[in-house]
This record gives structure tokens, C-alpha cells and sequence, in this order.
């Protein structure tokens, strides 16, 4: 697997490309602002992208911008969104341009390293991944929310850790239920939000996007 | 008693003893009109005549007692209405019955003249609103400029912070994690990974104080303003003097001010003057401080030229401080502030 970094403060840059290649994950290229991201993933076409939100010259969110625009250009291209504080604003905003293959986490995260990489490979494959901070923040916001509202609170325990990007097996271990009941809950879930069956693949991602940017 | 109690008292007195004069004046005319034998009452025209002075006394009297600003028309206003009293009084005296009743037209005139000095205050602004309306000016473009220097100090600081402090912790856990995983597998590269967090959070360690010093040196509050400038003063490149007359303690917000603008002035002059020496100069009279601060170095400086002095200026104009600059093309630069305050009590 291929990765580009894009991250202006090089201690952190090079953090993340060491730890990214102790676990056989090349990395193609790192860079250190937005214009060198977006001629890296040009020419580079990695299976991801992994960038800071805090890029020059704004020092503001030149990176969550060049992410947007480099799944605008090329449709459904992974990237993972680093950031030293944590916004529902920008998921938000990221999740528009398509849930699949989009994660966005608070550097904290990273070291944790095992999970860290492992959330690499989940965005890199298509999956969803968001700080559990930003699910917590709109968990307290979705409250409110009707259609949430029908969820029990085992739905939405459940519902909150799919958004974070786990597995069911990961889901039944947090949860300390079995893998059987996850399933049951994940079903119902899908049954409250309208999610059609033939869709199968994708309602995982729908019903956390549905979660996430319903208001 | 103050002053003008005492002047009142005086007045009163004054005033009385006049009033008893006129009222004796007034007895002694109407035993010699009664001995004269009581025929046309004209002691009512010498009383009217003694009435006059004790009637425009108390009225300008009146008048200086309105609050500040009001008193010209005040006095104006009683004194109207003594005058058409008198009017009338004469009209009265002269027989009301026989002639018409004149007195109508000049105390309308009267009227017309007070009328048109109350629409006159009104619609001027005496000096005092001018001043006070030219303050408001200056305060308000002073709050503004006190406003965006503040928020340039925050996103200044979430900024160091940010890219110091935050990023280095950020990294030694990044380190710390990758080392844990290391533990069994590579035990030399993690002796590296653990030399490199330590070295990352003392480092992260010298931002935080960095970033401290930036919000409020810690050796401003223990050595007040003298003894930070010359802490200050020891980290530089250029050997700096430091001469201080100040009988006292400059408040806190002042002696913040006054520090900061010494700190942007001295790396001006560290960065830009290629001066070898430097003065500052501290003093304080006549309820101003002064800091001047004055450099060998090639001279060229300017207010408007960077943001640096300006930003000076605006923060010290919170304070009702000013700022000049003299730095002819050869130098010497001389900066000089000066901010209005009141010291406290002298350090023992």
C-alpha cells in the first residue's frame, strides 16, 4: 500500500512516515502544503492521502480544502484528515464529498499506533473513520434528532461505534454483547432509518452518514 | 465649610442688611409723606426703586446656582422675570386703569430674546461637549485599536502554542506509541525513539515558557519594569543600557504596556538598526512616564513601515500614551512614549 503525506510541521511529518513505515506501508511522498499535496497525488496516485488540516499559507484549513478537492477530482480517493483539535464542522463538510473512504482524527489518535494503522487500511479500503470526539459531539447534537430519536440506546451505542469505523466483532467486544446481538442491532437500526435492502454493501456507510449529517 | 458655602453665608448677609437698609429707606418716605400730608402715594415709586437692586441680586443669584453649563441662561431666565415685573409694577403704579396695558410689548420682546438664547444653548454644543465629544472620538478608535491588538495577541498565541508546545506532545506520543510496539521487536531503534520524546518534551517544555513570557513575563511581576528590562536587556545580542528614575511602582497594565513596547523597540533594534549600542531610559514626572529608548545603529525607522511600532502605539494609546519616532537616514533612532499614570507607593 502507498501513502502521501501532506503535513507542514516536520517533526509530525516525519512521526507519521516512520511509524507508517514500520508497519510496510510506503510512503510515496511527503509533503508540507497544499499545492505539493495536490502535485504528489497527481503524480504519485496513492491508495491514500493523509493530511493535516492546518496547511500554509492561511494556517486555517487548507488541508480539509485540498482533501475536498482532491476527492472532487478524483472521486472516492481516500484520504485521512489529521488534526490537532477536532470540528463536526469539517467532518461535516468532508463527509459531502462522499462517505466512503474518508476518516478524520484527532492526532492524539496516531499514537495509539496499532489502531492508528489499522485506520489507515480501513479508509485506505473504502471504510469510514471519525474521531470518537466528533461522533460523541454529534451524538449530543443528534439527540434532538427524530429519526435518531427512534434508535434505542443500545442502537446508538452501536450506531456510534460503527462510526468510528469498527467492525461488528470489534462493536460485540466494546459492548461486551455477542456478535449475534450486534447484528440484530445493526439490522434494526437500518429498519428505523429506511435504508433499502438492496443496497447491502454500502448501508453501513449510509446509515453513519444518514447519522451524521442528518440535523 | 467649603468655599463657596461660605461665600453663600457671606451673600446672605450682605443681602439682609441691604434688605433692612431699603426696608428703613421705605418707613422713613412714608412718615415723611404722611407729615406731608398724605396726598398722591409716591414713596410706592422710591420703594419700587429700592426693590430693584434686592429683586436682580437674588435673581442673578438664582441663576449661578443651576448646574454647570445652564447657569448663563438661568440667570438670564430671572432676570426677565424681574424685568417684567418691574414692567408691570410700573404699569400698576402709574395708574393701571388709565392707560393701556403696554407692558405687553416689551416683555414680549423680552420673551423673544430669552426664547432665542435657549434655542442658541441648545443648538451649540458648549466647549465642554465639543472636548467631551472629541474624547468620545478618541476613545472609541482607541478601544477598537485596543480590541485588535488583543486579538492579534490570542491568535498569536493559539498559534506558538499550536505549532509548539501541541505539536511536540503530539509527536512524543507518537513516539511513545511506536516504541511500545518496538518494545519486544527492536529494542536499539527504541532507545532512539525514546531519547528523541524526552528531548521533544523539554523542548515542548521551552514553548510553554515561551509562549508564557509572550502573555506576561513572569520577572515584570517579580522585579517590576526596570528590573525586566534588564533581565530583557541580558538575552540580547547588542549590549543595551538601562537608566531608571521612577519614585515608585507603574500600575500592572501600564508596566505590561510600557514592556512590551521596550521588547518590540530593542529586536527593532537588534534586527534592523545594526546599531552597537542601545539606551533605554526610564523616568517619570509630573504624573507621566517616560520610556525612551535610542539606538546608534543606521537610522530609517518608521511608524507606519511594519506593524511592529504601530502596534505599539495602538496599545498605548489605551492608556492615553503617545509615541514619537526620530530616525533621520544615518540615525540615531530615538524612540520616545510617554503614558499618563499614577505610580503606587515606592518599593522598600
Amino acid at each position: 500500500m502507498r501513502a502521501v503525506i501532506a503535513e507542514d510541521l516536520a517533526l509530525l511529518r516525519d512521526g507519521l512516515t516512520r511509524i507508517l513505515r514500520a508497519h510496510d506501508i510506503d510512503v510515496a511522498a511527503a509533503v508540507g502544503d497544499p499545492v505539493a499535496l495536490a502535485a504528489a497525488l497527481e503524480e504519485q496516485q496513492p491508495d491514500i492521502a493523509i493530511v493535516d488540516v492546518r496547511m500554509p499559507p492561511t494556517f486555517t484549513n487548507e488541508g480539509l480544502v485540498a482533501a475536498i478537492e482532491a476527492r472532487a477530482r478524483r472521486p472516492g480517493m481516500p484520504v485521512l484528515v489529521l488534526s490537532q483539535y477536532v470540528e463536526q464542522l469539517y467532518a461535516r463538510e468532508l463527509l459531502l464529498s462522499g462517505a466512503e473512504g474518508v476518516g478524520y482524527l484527532l492526532k492524539d489518535r496516531v499514537s495509539e499506533v496499532g489502531m492508528f494503522v489499522e485506520t489507515v487500511r480501513k479508509v485506505a479500503g473504502g471504510g469510514t473513520v471519525l474521531d470518537p470526539d466528533v461522533v460523541t459531539g454529534m451524538l449530543t447534537h443528534h439527540d434532538r434528532n427524530q429519526a435518531m430519536a427512534r434508535l434505542t440506546r443500545r442502537e446508538r451505542e452501536v450506531m456510534a461505534l460503527m462510526a468510528e469505523g469498527r467492525s461488528n466483532a470489534a462493536i460485540a467486544g466494546k459492548l461486551v454483547v455477542t456478535a449475534k446481538a450486534v447484528d440484530k442491532h445493526i439490522n434494526s437500526i437500518f429498519m428505523k432509518l429506511d435504508l433499502p435492502l438492496d443496497a447491502e454493501d454500502n448501508r453501513r456507510v449510509l446509515a453513519v452518514l444518514r447519522y451524521l449529517q442528518t440535523d | 465649610m467649603d468655599r463657596a458655602a461660605l461665600r453663600d453665608v457671606r451673600w446672605r448677609m450682605i443681602l439682609r442688611l441691604e434688605a433692612s437698609v431699603s426696608v428703613g429707606i421705605g418707613l422713613l418716605m412714608l412718615i415723611i409723606w404722611a407729615l406731608a400730608g398724605a396726598r398722591y402715594f409716591w414713596p410706592a415709586w422710591v420703594w419700587l426703586g429700592l426693590a430693584i437692586p434686592l429683586a436682580l441680586q437674588v435673581a442673578i443669584r438664582r441663576g449661578r446656582r443651576a448646574p454647570k453649563g445652564h447657569r448663563l441662561l438661568a440667570a438670564h431666565g430671572a432676570i426677565t422675570c424681574v424685568l417684567a415685573a418691574i414692567l408691570l409694577a410700573i404699569w400698576v403704579l402709574a395708574g393701571a386703569a388709565r392707560h393701556p396695558f403696554w407692558p405687553v410689548w416689551p416683555i414680549l420682546g423680552l420673551s423673544v430674546v430669552l426664547v432665542g438664547h435657549a434655542w442658541i444653548r441648545h443648538a451649540l454644543p458648549t466647549a465642554r461637549e465639543q472636548a467631551l465629544a472629541e474624547r468620545v472620538a478618541v476613545l472609541t478608535r482607541t478601544r477598537r485599536g485596543a480590541l485588535d491588538v488583543q486579538a492579534a495577541e490570542l491568535q498569536r498565541i493559539e498559534r506558538d502554542l499550536h505549532d509548539g508546545a501541541q505539536a511536540r506532545l503530539v509527536s512524543v506520543a507518537m513516539n511513545l506509541g511506536l516504541a511500545e510496539e518496538l518494545l519486544s521487536k527492536d529494542p536499539q531503534s527504541l532507545t532512539d525513539l525514546l531519547a528523541e520524546a524526552r528531548t521533544s518534551t523539554l523542548t515542548a517544555l521551552d514553548d510553554l515558557r515561551t509562549v508564557m513570557r509572550g502573555i506576561q513575563p513572569p520577572v515584570l511581576a517579580d522585579r517590576g519594569l526596570e528590573g525586566a528590562i534588564r533581565a530583557l536587556a541580558l538575552d540580547l545580542a547588542v549590549p543595551v543600557t538601562v537608566s531608571s528614575e521612577i519614585p515608585g511602582r507603574v500600575p500592572v497594565p501600564v508596566e505590561s504596556a510600557a514592556y512590551f513596547a521596550v521588547c518590540e523597540c530593542l529586536a527593532n533594534v537588534v534586527k534592523h538598526s545594526g546599531a552597537l549600542h542601545a539606551l533605554v531610559d526610564l523616568g517619570y514626572r509630573d504624573g507621566v512616564l517616560s520610556v525612551q529608548v535610542r539606538d546608534n545603529g543606521a537610522g530609517g525607522a518608521s511608524l507606519t513601515a511594519g506593524s511592529g511600532l504601530r502596534g505599539v502605539a495602538r496599545r498605548l494609546e489605551v492608556f492615553d500614551g503617545t509615541i514619537t519616532l526620530t530616525s533621520p537616514a544615518g540615525g540615531p533612532t530615538v524612540v520616545r512614549m510617554e503614558v499618563p499614570c499614577e505610580l503606587s507607593s515606592p518599593r522598600t
